[in-house]
């Protein structure tokens, strides 16, 4: 259906290739020159429609571009689409507003003012301010570019009605108007006309060659050029970039100290599993309902640490729901058994059948935590070992006797727990458990053991 | 990565030492190394309290992960109270534990600290024997923790009937701080800390 036009044409320096897409279908591929305007562009463009270069509107970001816009001006990249609709009426009912508050400018620089959201502040005239996006091509925190589309058919062919104000208007659905010019009969069918058309916002990596209209970048909205010089919550420094907390406060810390938060929290576990977000982190100054939503915030994390990220909160999902997680060392595999069971088998694991209560090998009748640091590993050997020697010098076995010595299990979630030093008084540190339970009892923290045994 | 931990007690330090409760001398703070990971407080017992003019000292030890976790601190100086371990001088006191912040400093510890001192919270006891005494007999509580802070913080307020007791303790040839916990935690009760301490 999409059909490629080759475009012979003068090479010109530093030019942008440029896809330009017809609402009949076609694709046209063209190299612009960037201090061409948008009217140079309709002269080139229109003899290919077969069309006057005045019949012709050029349409980008959700705006229809004025003949006096210069390409330079468009914060366009290589491998951009422009759309090219042949006017249907004239004046189109939208455009009068448009022109007169924007005179045509395209949408990226004229939202470019509001990246501070939810504020009133306007950065010194003449920044140019991109947003933040994850992007999954480069891997990493890149800088993004807005890019609007129609709702319903997707089409790139639209022009807004007014420019989103916030980040609500971008990232919730439906909130902004418009009008999709991807023949209008199209989006008209899917309405009914019983409602307008709305704007679908989204981001593309303005650090990478596009590689088409759907090569998408996730917003990472709460990370903001500091405008307003705001110092950062943890080291007090004044950074250019900051993280701003989703707190009612808009709590700031630098990237740097984001990342120490989120790999401290990491380290310790402390990460909560929010039953609509994920798992996530709140504001470090303990403000209420300051959770973060878009959890790809956490790819500012290290690879290293956002694969543990990663398998931290399959674990605690797994847990949450009543599973457990494979014992055996290096496997680890979350199962979901009934919970009547006992007898769980690593089917999609390692294979390892154990018990769910005592998590060692299965067995018939009650529990016994095996003191035998013998039983494991007696392949043959051609020399000789002395066998309490080779127990005592296994990795995994001191791992083990050092876990039995050291920890006791918090009463509610098993999770072994040290002691290293203070009260009797333990709080269970498992996210999400958090469990009050005494070091010497070994249950529910009460009043008879603040009375006996506090320190012992 | 520690940098950010060194950095920012630098300046809380900083902070401290230009407040204007070290201009009245309530607080005061002393580094310990060159690279702020121990620090040593200074906290002066709040007036119209048993613990009015003494000093307290208190160790401050910094976590690498700070200012997200909180700083460890402790009562160095022995001192008499519901919420502090008369024994290692642990503290329970929530901004030190789960209820801290990232915005709170060590301004605002040693300011909380202070304000535990006058207003203690049996109810959250860290030292069940003073809790009791506290809620049971706050008369005999009151006299201990002058007494304490008499003889370990340097308050005026010297307790001859208090000080006679742990004498003949002594006499008998018990260590004087034994016998001070004994006699503080069965109301100066001769007997029965004698008995406690023989049996």
């Amino acid at each position: 259906m999409l059909q490629f036009l080759s475009f012979s044409k003068k090479k010109i320096g530093n030019s942008l290739s440029i896809y330009i897409k017809t609402n009949t279908g076609n694709t046209l591929s063209v190299d612009l020159d960037p201090t061409w305007d948008i009217k140079n562009v309709k002269e080139l463009v229109a003899p290919q429609l077969g069309l006057d270069p005045g019949e012709v509107k050029i349409i980008f970001a959700g705006k229809e571009l004025g003949d006096s816009i210069t390409i330079s001006e468009c914060d366009l990249g290589q491998q951009s689409t422009l759309h090219a609709i042949k006017i249907t009426k004239k004046p189109p009912p939208v455009s009068p507003l448009i022109e007169e508050s924007d005179e045509g400018k395209p949408l990226c620089e004229t939202l470019n003012d509001r990246s501070f959201s939810n504020d009133d502040t306007q950065p010194p005239s003449g920044t140019k301010v991109h947003f933040f996006v994850y992007c999954p091509t480069c891997k990493g925190l890149k800088n993004g570019k807005l890019r609007v589309r129609c709702h319903f058919c997707k089409s790139g062919a639209f022009t807004v009605h007014a420019d989103p104000q916030n980040w609500t208007d971008v990232l919730e659905p439906k909130q902004i108007t418009g009008l999709c010019e991807n023949g209008a009969e199209f989006c008209a069918d899917i309405l009914d006309n019983r409602e307008p058309t709305f704007a679908d916002f989204y981001f593309k990596c303005s650090e990478h060659t596009s590689l088409g209209e759907d090569d998408e970048a996730v917003p990472l909205y709460l990370i903001r050029p500091n405008l307003k010089d705001v110092p950062c919550l943890a080291c007090a420094d004044v950074n250019d970039l900051v993280f701003v907390f989703p707190c009612e406060g808009g709590h700031v810390t630098c990237l740097d100290c984001f990342r120490q938060y989120c790999s401290t929290r990491l380290r310790e576990r402390q990460f909560w599993q929010h039953p609509e977000f994920g798992y996530t982190l709140a504001c470090p100054a303990g403000c209420p309902d300051s959770f973060i939503k878009e959890i790809h915030h956490f790819r500012l994390l290290s690879e290293n640490q956002y694969v543990q990220y990663q398998r931290f909160a399959t674990e605690e999902f797994v847990l949450r729901s009543g599973g457990v997680l494979c014992p055996q060392p290096g496997c680890g595999m979350g199962i979901l058994a009934d919970p009547e069971c006992t007898k769980i088998t690593c089917i999609s694991g390692c294979g390892y059948v154990f018990c769910r209560l005592c998590l060692q090998g299965y067995h018939i009748g009650e529990c016994h935590i095996s003191e035998d640091v013998n039983s494991t590993n007696n392949a043959d050997c051609s020399y000789n070992v002395d066998p309490a020697r080779a127990a005592e010098a296994r990795w995994d076995e001191a791992s083990k006797v050092a876990i039995k010595v050291l920890t006791k299990p918090c009463p509610k979630c098993r999770t072994p727990t040290e002691r290293d030093g203070g009260c009797m008084h333990m709080v269970c540190t498992r996210a999400g458990c958090e469990y009050h339970w005494c070091w010497v009892c070994q249950t529910a923290w009460t009043r008879d053991c603040m009375g006996s045994h506090w320190f012992g | 990565m520690a940098n950010i931990a060194a950095q920012r007690i630098r300046r809380e330090f900083k902070e401290v030492i230009k407040s204007e409760e070290v201009a009245k001398c309530a607080i005061k703070v002393e580094l310990l190394n060159d690279s702020y990971t121990e620090l040593k407080g200074e906290i002066t017992g709040p007036p119209d309290t048993a613990y009015e003019g003494g000093v307290f000292v208190l160790e401050i030890k910094v976590p690498e992960t700070y200012p997200f976790n909180p700083p460890k601190v402790r009562f160095i100086t022995k001192i008499w109270h519901p919420n502090i371990s008369s024994v290692t001088g642990a503290i329970c006191l929530d901004i030190l534990k789960d209820q801290w912040a990232a915005a709170m400093t060590l301004r605002t510890v040693l300011l909380s600290l202070q304000a535990l001192l006058s207003a203690a919270e049996p109810d959250d006891p860290q030292d069940a024997v003073v809790a009791k005494q506290f809620k049971e007999n706050i008369e005999m509580f009151q006299m201990t923790a002058r007494h304490w802070t008499n003889v370990y913080a340097g308050g005026p307020h010297v307790n001859k009937e208090c000080d006679d007791k742990i004498k003949r303790l002594v006499d008998m040839g018990v260590e004087e701080h034994q016998a001070r916990v004994a006699l503080s935690s069965y109301n100066w009760d001769i007997e029965r800390a004698t008995e406690q301490i023989f049996s």
